[in-house]
């Protein structure tokens, strides 16, 4: 039998194994699994089919983003055959995860190990940034599908990265003109999550909505991914007199703090706005009722009425019994980039394919024609949506097409 | 008044956390096991709520899906109690916990997907109510009362009862008991499995404020432990108290420093370490007996 230890030592014993529980499990979290990456020696095929890679994530938050893009990417090959430009695809797809540590070793082996020509996909801007250098440096080309970070692509334009989603600072500052013009003068509150995306956002709103004369009543930054509960900072922007506010907020953090919005009575008084991931894709069906009248704004809306979009809507709803998500018409995009630019190039290595990204010009998309601006990034029609209930679900109902600020 | 509102809503969320971090508490309390699969069995509680109820809300459905979480985590505690009685070391036990728990969530998340669910609160407080002049939502309220309830009963049963003492007891020293030709081991898997059940109903009562979706159960243990370390191990009125203290934190203290509102928490974990390290409130050991 043990001798019984004095209270107090057995107990800091017991508690300190507690906080290292509670370390350890904060660390596992922040860790997620990482890939092994090793160097193989690698068959690449002369004139056979080109390999093309896809990272997205297949696990973790952000898998609903990654289904909806790997939807998109392999609508747009059935649809031509399995072809691309004109040749066979290869294509490797492998699991981006949450965050750099995974996603960058699965990029990273795709042009090493796979010798991929191009490599399309990429949810985080984290892992994007990660991955930025080792491209320009391979020199393959990365056509990101989604991450929206400002510094990505770079002032003047690598040949190597490429964008077919949008920046954040374009998707928040797109809403800026119209907020001005719907508040009238009246002064609007702005919150976001404490990150990069969330402040490049609201940056990106704050400079045009200042320009067309907007006044802002107050700023709130909520600590990422550990926010539950908005009330504090939904009862303090009622006491800034703001008659509005403009807000971003993705996944979990979009559900929670739209249902409390409504919970907490602002949304009788102040009406939502925010950029369209707010209200896209899955988390609009978690909001429900709670987000009628949020208006946002995108790059995209199912309810586009083009016969191009129609087009694409029915294809997608056929094979996947879903509407389309801004995630998937990115995707869609960065194969039909990637179509054109085979059409173009000589050989299906990296060299040749961003030699002909360069050419490829104008992209008729479901979300309208764009082309690539100065930096790589998507110059594109902006689409202010409001959430509207009809016939018990809820979509994001297109306003108008929003004046380039 | 701005603040009134706020003190309510961090007991709202204190009230959640008591009932998932009591078990966690008195489980390490009386068998030395870490439950690193508490938050899992949490998050089985939260998809229950989202496959009897997600946005069609009827009492009924309701009272179902607490019933079926209290069964299905009251089973699932009593097989990891019976998994990790034989292994000893904290070590060993993090490793059995951790593993279990990932096995569960990959299944839940393989079952239901990675969307965020959310489930609708029961009719009759779907609204919002007036309170000190702000809209205030009804639910919440009766968040409150739930967890005042349940602490209540929970501190009779283990002050006033046969059974209560005898764990109690055991508590503070379990050979000593065991030497008194008490069954420990009967007392020991049935606090598991009402733990585990306690955490599986908070999954569902929490559902219309918290939702569902994979990774949640990170963050509710993580709160859990945090409750506990604050608290104290192994008492009922140690993690009531820390559960009320993590709210007020998470809502008070971010209402009324927001710019350092990622640290409050641990800020006050690290207070709490550094002056009574046993925890506020800690089980009643051999040294007070």
């Amino acid at each position: 039998m043990d001798v019984p230890m004095p209270k107090s030592s057995r107990a800091r014993r017991r508690s300190s194994s507690m906080v290292i529980a509670a370390l350890l499990t904060g660390l596992a979290t922040a860790c997620g699994g990482s890939a092994i990456s090793g160097e193989q020696p690698a068959s690449q095929a002369a004139g056979g089919p080109a390999t093309i890679g896809l990272v997205v994530p297949k696990s973790g938050v952000y898998a609903p983003l990654g289904a909806d893009m790997e939807n998109g990417f392999k609508l747009y090959l059935d649809q031509h055959g399995g072809k691309l430009g004109g040749k066979e695809i290869d294509l490797k797809v492998s699991d981006e995860g949450e965050g750099p540590q995974t996603g960058v070793p699965a990029a990273t082996k795709l042009v090493t190990q796979d010798k991929a020509g191009a490599v399309v996909g990429i949810v985080n801007s984290a892992t994007a940034l990660g991955l930025r250098d080792t491209f320009i440096e391979s020199k393959v080309p990365l056509i990101i599908a989604n991450a929206g970070a400002d510094d990505v692509t770079t002032s003047g334009g690598s040949p190597y990265i490429w964008r077919t989603s949008f920046t954040n600072n374009a998707v928040g500052a797109s809403l800026g003109a119209e907020v001005a013009k719907q508040v009238g003068g009246e002064p609007v509150y702005l919150i976001t999550a404490d990150y990069a995306a969330g402040k490049e956002m609201v940056g990106g709103f704050k400079k045009a909505f200042e320009d067309a004369g907007g006044k802002v009543a107050g700023e709130a930054y909520t600590p990422f991914g550990t926010t539950k509960d908005f009330q504090p900072y939904l009862s303090k922007i009622k006491g800034t007199g703001a008659k509005a506010v403009f807000c971003f907020y993705a996944g979990a953090e979009a559900v929670g703090f739209v249902k409390q919005y409504d919970q907490f009575g602002l949304s009788g008084d102040l009406p939502l706005f925010g950029t369209g991931f707010v209200t896209e894709g899955a988390v609009l069906d978690a909001q429900g009722a709670a987000a009628v009248g949020t208006q946002t704004s995108l790059h995209y809306s199912d309810l586009i009425d083009s016969p191009k979009n129609k087009e694409f809507v029915t294809a997608y709803q056929a094979a996947f019994k879903e509407a389309p998500t801004v995630y998937a018409v990115q995707a869609y995009d960065a194969a039909a980039v990637l179509d054109a630019a085979l059409a173009k190039a000589a050989t299906t290595d990296g060299e040749a394919i961003s030699k002909a990204l360069a050419e490829i010009g104008a992209v008729d998309s479901p979300r309208g024609t764009w082309t690539f601006d100065a930096e790589h990034d998507p110059e594109q029609p902006y689409y202010l949506r409001k959430v509207e209930e009809r016939s018990g679900a809820y979509v994001n109902a297109l306003v108008s097409e929003l004046a380039k600020g | 008044m701005q603040y009134a509102v706020t003190v309510l809503n961090g007991l709202a969320l204190g009230a959640i956390l008591f009932l998932i971090a009591v078990g966690l508490s008195l489980v390490f309390g009386i068998m030395d096991v870490l439950n690193l699969a508490h938050g899992a069995v949490y998050l089985v509680g939260a998809y229950v709520a989202v496959a009897l109820i997600e946005g069609h809300a009827s009492v009924a459905g309701f009272v179902a899906a607490v019933l079926v979480a209290a069964l299905v985590g009251g089973l699932a505690g009593a097989a990891l109690a019976g998994m990790s009685i034989p292994v000893r070391g904290h070590l060993d036990q993090a490793l059995l916990t951790l593993g279990t728990a990932l096995i569960i969530t990959e299944l839940i998340s393989e079952f239901f997907g990675n969307e965020v669910r959310s489930v609708a609160p029961p009719p009759g407080l779907d609204a919002s109510v007036g309170l000190f002049g702000q809209a205030y939502p009804a639910y919440r309220l009766a968040l409150v009362v739930v967890g005042v309830v349940v602490a209540v009963g929970l501190h009779l049963l283990l002050e006033r009862t046969r059974i209560g003492a005898t764990l109690r007891a055991t508590v503070a020293d379990r050979q000593m008991v065991e030497a008194m030709g008490i069954r420990t081991r009967r007392l020991v898997i049935s606090v598991f499995a009402a733990g585990a059940a306690l955490a599986a109903v908070g999954g569902v009562l929490a559902g219309p404020v918290l939702g569902a979706q994979p990774g949640l159960d990170d963050t509710v243990l993580l709160l859990a432990l945090v409750v506990v370390v604050i608290g104290g191990l192994g008492s009922v009125r140690g993690a009531l108290l820390g559960a009320v203290l993590v709210g007020q934190v998470q809502a008070l203290g971010v209402a009324l420093l927001p710019d350092q509102a990622s640290f409050l928490l641990f800020a006050a974990m690290a207070a709490v370490l550094l002056l009574r390290p046993a925890g506020l409130l800690p089980a009643r050991g051999p040294a007070h007996a």
